[in-house]
């Protein structure tokens, strides 16, 4: 019975050989042979436990191509081509075994693999490529998900339905305006923040491709704070490696309009020195208070092994002052390296700058690395930044409980549920946007509502002040657009917008 | 009146075993004196270990370096059971809760997995039973590998899988090349070397090449069979692609040794050293065992004497690249020097006194001092790779490092140069008193001491008393480095520059600094140096009483020869960590 099985397969065999996963079937010729062998079991209900080697045996007679197609992929003589042969074929191989190798594997990677002198150090690059093959492919499916669900969406609704309102209806280029004007606003008048991005040496390549990702991540939080700092990213060399990820994942155009100063020079020859502070881990300093005067330094290094001193060495050629956060006198941090990410590092001053108060700006650092604040701690000893306490404890991440903030005054900030025909013109739109998981929030000066003793335990606190400082100069700016447009319905004029800028809107990026 | 004679006795008992662990009967003034003596001649000092005076404080009872095997484990082992004395209650909760956890573990995958668990066939099935088998599968796609995993993972019968892969084969029409990679892991676990044979014919036709982990596998057999030279071919292949590892090596090389190719075996462990591997033990096993069994002088293709030649010259490796063997590796090595024709080597099992003696032989093992030129080597390294490196703002600043250099040229040389920070901090606020009390001590030995520490010292706190860091000003040279900077770069550079008499005292092993020298050998150097210069306390430190020092041995812990005997140190236990070194020697003697 096995053998009419057999039989029948043999006529459906193509011959796609060896790459695939699994051998192909092909035919047998040698039928009547593997017939008398298969009926065995039926027979005397003993299993023929060697038939599979007469089966595999039988199709390599047929066809001896398996190591033709071996010898024909070796292809050139030379010893190069031979070795990236030889690894191609590895690499199929380890494929075939059930390791984690990606699907496809181009040229540069198998030069990249042959070079790799170990086992474990090929075995290792082969997996980061098939997981980075998995989240492209993740990724490309989730896109076409979202096109092929707009395009059904469109076709539902085609117009969306017109409503008269009296409320503004809010767009997104008026955000990015906004963000703009505080953006050269913070170049024109704005407290420098300088990352230093001397440390491209210290970095293995994938440390160097986190560097890039956490200084986009920290131009985004800086771009959208309520009052940003003027980044500067000194000694960033022009042909440096550093600077041509920025420029690729950018791109070119979006570079060169971001607002921020890029400079080969070094910060000490930018600024003077004694307004210089370099922040590091290792300094012997605590940085007690934020000085609204002062260039803060940031070493632009990712060190997954910590470089302890690195840094700081830097500080100590240049004779610049130094200071490190005050994690120990408000975390109860139990081991563990007290490195930041640099993203964390921006956003970490900002809150210092915008409440001066280092609980808030410590709510930053992640939870995993400490076990909480230190109770009872005499709250707001952040010294000189305490009197902007004015400002109101908006900047909390939005991830704060219903007491929190605003949170019960919006209940549509959802950024999720933006649905065309939704009127959102109902109150402040900044205020709105601000109160987003990302960044702090902004746009609530003059806003005097006074609050009872909300979670932040700063609710209370010198509230009610009039809302002052060039950090606010933005806001009269930002609701003059709002006076004057006037309600249109969303869904298409959005779209066509969309389309005709390259640039996405900033809360699609990263 | 019995009482009191019996304390009395009892003191003076005690002031006895005080002299004699401290200075061995002398009384300080004879040492003062020799030590000056050996100041004056430093030559004479370095090389007549007798009279140096750190030697003449050891007695028997003295307790074992830090750097003695199993101290390390030793210690952890105490700290833990320290720790859990007083957590005794927390630990009996931790105990009760895996239990629970694991039980509700297993219930909770038997949940997860669903309907249907793939269990293994007791027996072999026919191609029908398997195909109802596979049928009620969750995974009909992977079925078969997922089941000869199982199979693999229960170690079950070869005929079950062999059944398994007819099914697959007269289903499906082929195999996966998985699927036969899991079917030749578990013919050459359950040792069917046959087998293997017949896998291999088949992958090596089906496929174009093989890949590293059926290379591997198919290499152990092949060594085990006559037909082993074809291991050979398949770890050419693999060399084209990868370097095969030092266990290919190693299981090639058993091969050809027990198929009488010495040649070959030596070939291929020069080979591994080329390729700058180091050998497995393994490899040293089969290569020492190859000359026990080669007993009539029948060591294939080699000569009984060049064979001898090769094993002399892997002893040499051993002893340059600081390996020790295991019980198992001496066991071997004992076996294979007694088993030498015409010679009369008798191998003992044995310990080292505290002198460098060997206790079976009672000749005296090799120096643990550096020659002059290592010395140099080593100072130089120090310098440029540890306190300067790639980067001299990392561990202090030029202006310190020059003020640093022109105070050691302004004092006179150091005995002993103390690690402020480190010996201090043995008890937490009392740190000043501390220091005092060992400084103290070295007064009264009448050795000139360099204290370091960082400025911070000078700060007149609870910790740092002011009155106590003046008398430790007093009586000893002090630096205070930077708070910025490390002080165990310039200890480093104290010690060696005040020559091969000088030792330091710190509790820390100095693993980091040891790390920043760049190869290997400078590396061992330093810790053949660390090993015969280290001080470190031993018992507890208290004003006004004497201060104990852990024995540092005069003698080198590694693979040595002379003349007619050769000492191998060897590891009796899994317990050494990497900067210790075996208490127990392996002592080989010629008797002619």
């Amino acid at each position: 019975m096995v053998g009419v099985l057999l039989w029948r397969r043999s006529g459906s065999g193509t011959r796609t050989f060896p790459p695939g996963h699994v051998l192909c079937p092909r035919g047998f010729s040698s039928g009547c042979v593997l017939r008398t062998d298969a009926s065995q079991p039926d027979r005397g209900d003993k299993i023929d436990l060697d038939l599979w080697k007469s089966v595999m045996k039988s199709q390599m007679d047929e066809s001896p191509a398996g190591d033709g197609d071996g010898e024909g992929a070796k292809g050139p003589d030379s010893p190069d081509g031979c070795v990236l042969a030889a690894t191609r074929e590895l690499v199929s191989m380890w494929r075939q075994a059930g390791k984690l190798v990606p699907d496809k594997i181009t040229e540069e990677e198998v030069q990249t693999l042959a070079e790799l002198s170990t086992k474990s150090g090929k075995k290792k690059y082969l997996k980061y490529l098939a997981i980075r093959e998995g989240h492209k492919k993740k990724d490309r499916e989730k896109r076409e998900k979202r096109r092929s669900e707009k395009e059904e969406r469109f076709v539902e609704s085609d117009r969306p339905p017109l409503k008269n309102s009296f409320l503004v209806q809010y767009r997104d280029h008026w955000l990015d305006r906004l963000l703009g004007w505080r953006g050269v606003q913070a170049m024109q008048f704005g407290q420098p923040l300088v990352y230093d991005m001397s440390y491209e040496q210290h970095m293995t390549p994938y440390e160097l491709a986190n560097s890039v990702s956490q200084m986009m991540e920290v131009e985004g939080t800086n771009r959208r704070a309520r009052d940003p700092f003027h980044l500067h990213l000194c000694n960033l060399q022009p042909d440096s490696g550093q600077r041509r990820q920025l420029v690729r994942r950018y791109g070119a155009d979006a570079w060169d309009r971001l607002l921020v100063t890029e400079t080969p020079r070094r910060h000490v020859d930018l600024f003077p020195r004694e307004r210089l502070v370099y922040l590091t881990a290792d300094s012997p300093h605590v940085l007690r208070a934020f000085d609204p005067d002062a260039v803060y330094v940031v070493g632009a290094l990712v060190d997954r092994s910590v470089q302890t001193g690195l840094s700081f060495a830097n500080a100590k050629r240049l004779q610049l002052a130094t200071a490190r956060l005050p994690l120990d006198r408000f975390l109860r941090w139990e081991t563990g390296a007290k490195t930041l990410t640099l993203d964390q590092m921006v956003r970490i001053l900002l809150a210092i700058k915008d409440t001066g108060s280092w609980e808030q700006a410590l709510d930053f650092v992640p939870k995993r690395k400490h076990d909480g604040f230190y109770a009872g701690r005499d709250r707001g000893d952040g010294g000189p930044g305490r009197d902007r306490g004015d400002r109101g404890p908006g900047r909390d991440r939005g991830d704060g409980g219903p007491g929190r903030d605003r949170g019960d005054r919006d209940p549509g900030r959802d950024r999720g549920d933006r649905d065309p025909g939704r009127d959102r013109g109902d109150r402040d739109p900044g205020r709105d946007r601000g109160s987003d998981r990302r960044g702090p929030a902004w746009g609530d000066q003059g806003f005097t509502k006074s609050f009872g003793s909300s979670e932040s335990g700063r609710g209370g606190q010198d509230r009610g002040g009039p809302g002052r400082g060039v950090g606010w100069a933005g806001v009269s700016e930002y609701k003059l657009p709002v006076a004057r447009i006037r309600p249109t319905p969303k869904g298409r004029t959005e779209d066509s917008r969309r389309t005709d800028k390259t640039r996405k809107p900033w809360y699609e990026q990263d | 009146m019995g009482p009191t004679l019996l304390f009395k006795a009892r003191l003076c008992l005690k002031v006895i075993c005080a002299r004699t662990m401290c200075t061995k009967g002398m009384r300080p003034g004879e040492r003062k004196s020799s030590h000056r003596q050996t100041k004056t001649d430093k030559t004479i000092r370095q090389s007549d270990r007798q009279t140096d005076s750190f030697t003449a404080r050891r007695v028997p009872s003295f307790p074992a370096s830090v750097f003695a095997a199993g101290t390390a484990k030793r210690t952890t082992e105490m700290l833990k059971r320290k720790t859990a004395l007083s957590s005794l209650e927390q630990e009996d909760e931790a105990e009760d809760q895996p239990r629970r956890r694991g039980g509700f573990k297993t219930g909770g995958m038997c949940y997860l997995r669903g309907s249907y668990r793939l269990v293994a066939p007791e027996r072999p099935l026919s191609p029908t039973e398997w195909k109802k088998l596979k049928e009620t599968a969750c995974d009909p796609e992977r079925f078969d590998v997922q089941m000869m995993t199982l199979l693999l993972k229960s170690g079950a019968e070869l005929d079950i899988a062999k059944s398994l892969l007819t099914f697959v084969a007269l289903d499906t029409g082929t195999m996966s090349y998985h699927l036969l990679l899991q079917y030749l892991t578990l013919c050459v676990k359950g040792g069917h070397d046959a087998e293997v044979l017949d896998i291999y014919q088949i992958m090596r036709r089906a496929f174009p090449t093989l890949d590293t982990g059926a290379s591997t596998l198919f290499i152990k057999t092949f060594s085990r069979t006559p037909s082993w030279r074809e291991a050979l071919h398949i770890l050419r292949d693999m060399k084209k692609v990868i370097s095969p590892s030092p266990r290919n090596y190693s299981d090639i090389i058993g091969g050809a040794l027990l198929h009488g190719d010495a040649a070959t075996a030596w070939q291929l462990y020069d080979e591994i050293i080329e390729e700058g591997m180091s050998p497995l033990p393994d490899t040293w096993q089969a290569l020492f065992e190859g000359r026990a069994k080669g007993n009539g002088g029948e060591t294939g293709n080699m000569s009984q004497a060049d064979y001898g030649k090769r094993l002399l010259g892997a002893l040499g490796y051993m002893r340059d690249n600081q390996v020790y063997p295991q019980q198992r590796l001496a066991d071997t090595i004992k076996t294979s020097f007694q088993s030498l024709p015409g010679h009369k080597w008798s191998g003992e099992w044995t310990t080292v006194t505290p002198k460098g003696v060997c206790k079976c032989c009672g000749s005296e093992l090799e120096s643990i001092q550096l020659t002059q030129e290592e010395y140099q080597r080593l100072k130089d390294r120090v310098m440029a790779d540890i306190i300067q490196g790639k980067d001299v703002f990392n561990k202090t600043t030029p202006e310190e490092l020059e003020s640093f250099k022109a105070f050691v040229k302004r004092k006179p040389l150091f005995d002993v140069v103390v690690d402020g920070l480190n010996v201090a901090n043995i008890a937490k606020g009392r740190q000043s008193e501390m220091l005092l009390a060992v400084l103290c001590e070295l007064e009264q030995l009448g050795l000139t001491a360099l204290v370091l520490g960082r400025k911070h010292m000078l700060q007149p706190s609870r910790a740092w008393d002011r009155h106590n860091m003046g008398l430790i000003q007093k009586k000893a040279h002090c630096f205070f480095t930077e708070n910025t900077s490390e002080d165990d770069p310039f200890l480093l550079y104290a010690t060696l520059h005040s020559g091969n008499h000088c030792r330091f005292l710190s509790r820390d092993l100095m693993r980091d600094h040891k790390a920043c020298l760049p190869d290997a050998l400078t590396r061992r150097l330093f810790f053949k140096w660390q090993r015969g210069h280290q001080l470190v306390i031993h018992g507890i430190v208290q004003l006004g009483r004497r201060v104990r020092f852990q024995m540092i041995p005069p003698y080198d812990t590694i693979i040595q020869s002379s003349g007619g005997s050769w000492h191998i140190p060897y590891d009796d236990s899994v317990d050494r960590s990497s900067y210790e070194v075996p208490q127990r020697w392996l002592c080989l003697t010629n008797k002619h």
